[in-house]
């Protein structure tokens, strides 16, 4: 019986396959229970389902997709750009950092000893300024100087000084230079310079001095010293006019010096220290014959002795 | 050889919705009864497939469908009742039928009508499928995800419901 059964439900699940043989219908028929399972069935695939619009659905995917879409692509772009502008934005910094001019300044009373790229030395001195660019150093050894600077050049091409005076160029060589106020004094203490000014180029060998007051050569001597006198604390003029002198001197003293009555053509040969205001005025004022006196705020006044 | 094309395309994406929407639809519907909610799986499941096209080979593409509604399903809360309609769509054999027999007739299609709609899920599913689409025992098997045997025990079950709730005939 059992077994009749397990056979009968064979033929059942074979005919509900669509694979059963007509007779073995027949066969199922005969029982009461599987002849109705089979009225059923039959039964069952007269029904029908409600439709799908089938057009509805896909426009509806569609309208579904396309935000989707929209918003996938700039998506995955602006991913792109967002990458693309970190690194837009570090190679701009590095570019810009890099190629940017290096500046070095002193204030007053202040010297500075750095070294250029080539292992050159600079000396600044006080209330100067120096600009230059360390990447391309080595294409143009070009330097722009606003003040006075004594430099000691490694051997190589052309290294240039630029000032609002004149350009200085060299090979390799120790010199000073000092452009200020009109005046630009360059000397040469190793090799040998060359000096262009006013559509003037001078050679400046080691051991000599130029100096240039507004455009006109007004010295060209020979130097005693085999380094600028301003490397050790002190300052040397040579037939300058007074003004410059007391800019000097403000430079390299933290004071406000006001001349009072004094012929500013007067012109000063001489030079002063930086370790002694007191000293450093004297120096200044006896051989002009001038006078001066400091009051309690600290300022300089200067004036004629004879107009007392 | 030839690479295995994947659905990033939209012809044959056009063309696996003329083939595969209605009847995954259909088998959405005979999972919940319910023309909307069916409307939008198969809508969530083509856009699935959309989004998923790389991944997806065409001939992966059925089962993929089918995957995605059985998933959504499962997740799905509101059950309704299976709304069927008597198609009649069985030849005539005779037109001389007594009006007793067509009484009765129309009456045993509203027993069974109201049965199938109260069988579970998971033997409706099976057996409308394949009562209605026609489908072997193998195709329900991997549709659903289960195996031949799970369909043919649902099938039995599903018989022996319909045949109780209706009565002897």
């Amino acid at each position: 019986m059992n077994t009749k059964k397990m056979e009968k439900d064979y033929l059942l699940h074979k005919w509900l396959n669509n694979e059963a043989t007509p007779e073995e219908l027949e066969q199922l028929k005969t029982d009461p229970e599987f002849a109705s399972y089979i009225q059923i069935a039959t039964a069952s695939s007269g029904f029908e389902l409600p439709q799908m619009d089938s057009g509805a659905n896909f426009e509806a995917i569609s309208n579904k997709l396309k935000p989707v879409l929209q918003l996938h692509k700039p998506n995955i772009f602006s991913v792109v750009w967002k990458v693309a502008a970190v690194f837009a934005v570090l190679l701009a910094g590095y570019y810009y950092t890099t190629t940017l001019d290096t500046s070095v300044k002193t204030e007053i009373a202040q010297t500075e000893t750095f070294s250029l790229p080539d292992n050159s030395e600079v000396v600044l001195n006080a209330g100067s300024k120096i600009k230059y660019n360390k990447k391309n150093w080595d294409n143009s050894r070009e330097l722009s100087l606003d003040g006075e600077a004594y430099f000691k050049v490694t051997k190589g091409n052309k290294f240039s000084v630029k000032t609002v005076e004149g350009t200085v160029s060299v090979l390799g060589t120790q010199f000073n230079v000092f452009a200020r106020d009109g005046l630009f004094a360059v000397a040469c203490y190793e090799g040998l310079v060359s000096v262009a000014f006013n559509d003037t180029l001078l050679k400046v060998s080691a051991g000599s001095k130029i100096q240039i007051e507004n455009g006109k050569l007004a010295i060209n001597e020979t130097v005693e010293n085999h380094s600028p006198v301003w490397l050790a604390h002190e300052s040397n003029f040579e037939n300058v006019s007074l003004p410059i002198v007391i800019k000097e001197l403000e430079r390299q003293y933290p004071v406000k010096i006001t001349l009072e009555n004094v012929d500013s053509e007067k012109r000063f040969t001489g030079s002063f220290t930086h370790k002694n205001l007191d000293l450093a005025l004297k120096a200044i004022c006896e051989p002009l014959q001038l006078h001066y006196k400091i009051d309690k705020n600290g300022a300089v006044h200067i004036d004629a002795k004879n107009s007392k | 050889m030839k690479e295995p094309e994947n659905v990033c395309n939209e012809n044959i994406f056009n063309r696996l919705y003329e083939a595969h929407g209605k009847p995954v639809w259909r088998f959405i519907y005979f999972k919940c009864g319910d023309t909307a909610q069916a409307d939008d799986l198969v809508q969530e499941a083509f856009i699935k497939l959309w989004q998923n096209c790389a991944k997806v080979t065409q001939e992966k593409a059925k089962s993929f469908l089918y995957t995605v509604c059985n998933n959504a399903f499962l997740n799905e809360v509101a059950h309704h009742k299976v709304v069927l309609r008597h198609a009649k769509r069985q030849p005539e054999k005779t037109n001389f039928h007594s009006p007793e027999f067509l009484m009765e007739e129309s009456q045993f299609h509203e027993k069974l009508k109201t049965s199938l709609e109260n069988l579970t899920e998971a033997q409706r599913t099976a057996f409308l499928l394949n009562r209605i689409e026609g489908k072997k025992y193998a195709e329900i098997a991997e549709m659903l995800n289960i195996s031949v045997k799970a369909v043919e025990k649902r099938m039995s079950q599903a018989l022996a419901t319909l045949r109780k709730e209706i009565g002897n005939i």
